[in-house]
């Protein structure tokens, strides 16, 4: 149940004559451009499922290679061998015709896959051509949701986010299958495990190297630590040797720090040495993983909401807000809202906007501010409003202070 | 920005991909073709034939195989797909802002405000459920628990208002009448006109009428042309549709007063009729384009970013955003403040107070408006408060 999807009723049957009414003026060229400009925010939109589906050809693509090469040469192999009998080489080529019919089943598979992710990605582009003037209040509704779907996803609370999504029918709109992989190592760092992130790290290896990452560097960092921790000194550098040392040319300071652990126990004061062996270390690993997954998905690296949430409040913030007469509909009335944009920069405007304080409405050339005695301005109607009922007397709402309408003088402002 | 040529950039795409599938296809059915060939030729040959015979066979699978070239085959249409995966994204950069936390201030939100704020935004939009899965796996204590009660309240109303059942709403309506009227909103009496039609459209001329006389005629002295209306309608009992009230039947009459119902429900409760967080990503998607846009230009200045006190762009909100009063002076076009307040002029223009100093060398003489011909007496001018 939702407040706006209220429904219409049954629908009234549509009135002949209205096909002969030109359809309502088209919306002003600065609402288009506006709402243009708005769907320019949406690169991460396009771009996640994108590589989702570029990665699935990608790993569909390897199975083929690797099974079609080992079929060639497993042939190969065989024409090369002595004294096989007859059995032996019908045997032999019965399991590359059943291997062949497992890679089949695999593609089949795999062009399924593919297709799904190929139809996410239509269906978001499908989306962002769907907006328009008639229909934005409702596809705003749906970018709000997404927005939150992000955020919950980022911040690992998987199933409001997968709840709010199937609830809403917009399962190709957000990234649940995206962050279901990034939950698998994320739970496994948790647990102190380093094995999915390094199987993380070996699946996307030529994009870590591309992007100068050095996570695994740091996975393998952990590995060590744990190893000393657990006064395994041998193991500790046979690990070191061969995982740890390929980093050396690149990381030599690094390296140097953490391998001096294998002098000192889990237990040392010395600072510069105990900071390894603290839990929080996982904690950083999780945060290392996040920002890697993003960059390689395209991804901001802080969710949506928090950008749109400092872009909203700044734009929002006025010294006014906190004052106590701030408006209820002003989202800055509320402590909550106030508190998140206590750091962040106030709006700033180059031309005048009048607000009565009465209607709440914007004081323009139709609806002109006028001054009261007092220098109180209110909007026009508002007054002509009061005067109708109060026999042509004014009483300012915030002084009190009693005036005739014929008293108020215009303000122009420029 | 042209959906279309990013359309037809990713159809390409999935163009290549499906040759390459089919390519792929192709190449397995032809080695399977090959294996299974040779397979039959060995199990048909008699148990008598030389072993020798084998391993020729074999050898010219071998060289078949090596003669078709599966794997360049392969390759060449990957690399297809190769090239218009790698151009579909660099379009997407090209044609969107490929990075919208440029313009991110590095300050942490503390997260059990946002999550407060998320659970109250799912209860205002009668998402109880979801609400309550969200504030489970948070872990937040229920400081979104007075939100939930109060907008459970509104949504019931709206629910049997939506099976046509107004029982509830009309008690709520009844129990604020004096607060909706102090709102100047007549939603009692919008309410009881939707029951009176009903009950027209459903039950007996005199059960109309009843209803007329209890509760419509309480509002005969503010609304008479209203009542009016209404009360005439008793004519056309059970066949209004065909009446010229038929209007009253249209099912938008409902949806305009659950909407009326819902702005006074939300304004009695003290809480604003938009979701605050809608609110603020709204706003969010009017302000970054231009904030995107200053920092694509200022790309060495991110740091004094981190700590301006005002935004160093203007980012020009609707008005529905508009909700306090800003005054910029159109001669220093900076926003006024307590220490330098607009000041009207005699002539009606309106500037700030340092403008006016300095035009009037400290009211040390007379000057000219900037905007008209009047001469201006400085210490005529007087402070506006909007
Ligand atoms: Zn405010
Ligand atoms: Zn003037």
């Amino acid at each position: 149940m939702e407040m706006d999807s209220l429904p219409n009723g049954n629908s009234a049957t549509p009135n002949p004559s209205s096909a002969l009414i030109p359809t309502a003026a088209a919306p002003p060229s600065s609402k288009l451009n506006q709402l243009a400009e708005s769907l320019k925010l949406e690169h991460q939109f396009l771009r996640v499922p994108f590589e989702h589906y570029k990665k699935t050809i990608r790993a569909n693509h390897r199975v083929v290679e690797k099974e079609v090469s080992s079929v060639i040469s497993s042939v190969a192999e065989a024409a090369d061998r002595d004294g096989m009998s007859r059995d032996e080489a019908v045997n032999h080529l019965s399991s590359l015709v059943s291997r062949l019919q497992g890679l089949k089943r695999k593609l089949e598979e795999g062009s399924r896959v593919e297709h799904l992710q190929a139809q996410r990605c239509r269906a978001r582009l499908d989306h962002l051509e769907s907006a328009d003037a008639q229909n934005l209040s409702e596809w705003n509704n749906v970018k709000v949701k997404r927005i939150l779907v992000d955020y919950m996803l980022r911040m690992s609370y998987y199933d409001t986010a997968v709840k709010l999504a199937e609830s809403s029918n917009m399962q190709d709109l957000v990234d649940i299958e995206v962050f279901q992989e990034a939950k698998k190592v994320i739970d496994a760092l948790q647990n102190q495990e380093v094995a999915p992130a390094l199987a993380w790290c070996a699946e996307n290896k030529s994009r870590l190297k591309k992007s100068k990452s050095k996570f695994e560097f740091q996975v393998r960092l952990q590995e060590f630590i744990e190893l000393v921790r657990a006064e395994n000194s041998l193991r500790a550098i046979t690990y070191a040797r061969k995982y740890l040392a390929p980093w050396g040319p690149s990381h030599m300071n690094e390296l140097q720090r953490v391998f001096a652990t294998v002098a000192y126990k889990s237990t040392t004061e010395c600072t510069i040495y105990k900071v390894f062996f603290e839990p929080k270390q996982w904690d950083f690993l999780v945060d290392q993983f996040k920002q890697e997954f993003c960059k390689l998905y395209g991804m901001t690296l802080e969710p949506l909401l928090n950008i749109y949430l400092q872009a909203g409040l700044s734009a929002l913030k006025t010294p006014y807000c906190y004052e106590d007469d701030c408006t209820k509909e002003d989202p800055l009335s509320q402590e909550n809202f106030r508190k998140l944009a206590l750091s962040l920069p106030y709006s700033k405007q180059h031309h005048s906007k009048l607000v009565c304080y009465i209607t709440k409405e914007l004081m323009d050339t139709e609806n002109p501010p006028q001054v009261l005695p007092n220098g109180y301005v209110y909007s026009t109607k508002a007054l002509e409003d009061m005067a109708k009922k109060n026999n042509g007397k004014i009483t300012c709402p915030r002084t009190n202070f009693v005036c005739n309408y014929k008293d108020l003088v215009k303000a122009y402002i420029s | 920005m042209g959906l279309t040529t990013i359309k037809d950039a990713f159809d390409r795409v999935t163009k290549k991909q499906k040759l390459s599938c089919s390519k792929t296809q192709e190449v397995i059915d032809q080695i399977d073709q090959e294996l299974e060939q040779v397979l039959q030729t060995l199990q048909s040959a008699s148990d008598l034939d030389s072993q020798l015979d084998y391993r020729s066979v074999l050898a010219e699978l071998k060289t078949k195989l090596k003669d078709m070239a599966p794997l360049s085959q392969l390759e060449s249409t990957q690399k297809e797909v190769n090239i218009a995966a790698s151009k579909y994204p660099k379009l997407l950069e090209k044609s969107f802002n490929p990075d919208i936390s440029k313009a991110y201030r590095n300050i942490e939100f503390d997260s059990h405000t946002v999550n407060e704020v998320i659970a109250s935004h799912f209860y205002r939009r009668g998402l109880f459920e979801i609400g309550d899965s969200f504030m489970k796996e948070t872990q937040e204590p229920e400081s979104a628990c007075a939100m939930k009660l109060l907008f459970q309240e509104m949504f019931q109303i709206l629910e049997a208002m939506r099976k046509q059942n107004l029982e509830l709403a009309l008690n709520w309506a009844a129990t604020n009448s004096d607060k909706l009227k102090e709102n100047g909103s007549d939603l009692l009496l919008k309410l009881h006109s939707l029951q009176f039609v009903e009950i027209l459209q459903k039950q007996s001329r005199d059960e109309a009428l009843k209803y007329a006389r209890t509760h419509l005629s309480l509002f005969a002295s503010d609304h008479m042309p209203e009542i009016q209306k209404l009360v005439i309608c008793i004519l056309w009992t059970g066949k209004l549709d065909r009446s010229p009230y038929a209007q009253l039947l249209s099912p938008t009459n409902w949806d305009k007063v659950a909407e009326e119902l819902t702005r006074q429900f939300c304004n009695i409760q003290g809480q604003s009729y938009e979701s605050p967080l809608s609110v603020t990503i709204a706003a969010g998607t009017q302000g970054l384009p231009p904030l995107l846009k200053f920092m694509n230009v200022m790309l060495g200045k991110k740091q004094e970013w981190q700590s301006m006190k005002q935004l160093p762009v203007p980012v020009e909100l609707d008005k529905e955003f508009q909700f306090h009063s800003i005054f910029v002076c159109p001669v220093s076009k900076e926003q006024s403040t307590e220490e330098n307040p607009p000041m009207l002029m005699s002539c009606g223009h309106v500037l700030c107070k340092q403008s006016i100093m300095k035009m009037s060398k400290n009211s040390t003489r007379s000057f000219k408006c900037p905007y008209c011909p009047s001469d201006i007496d400085s210490t005529n001018c007087r402070q506006l408060y909007f």
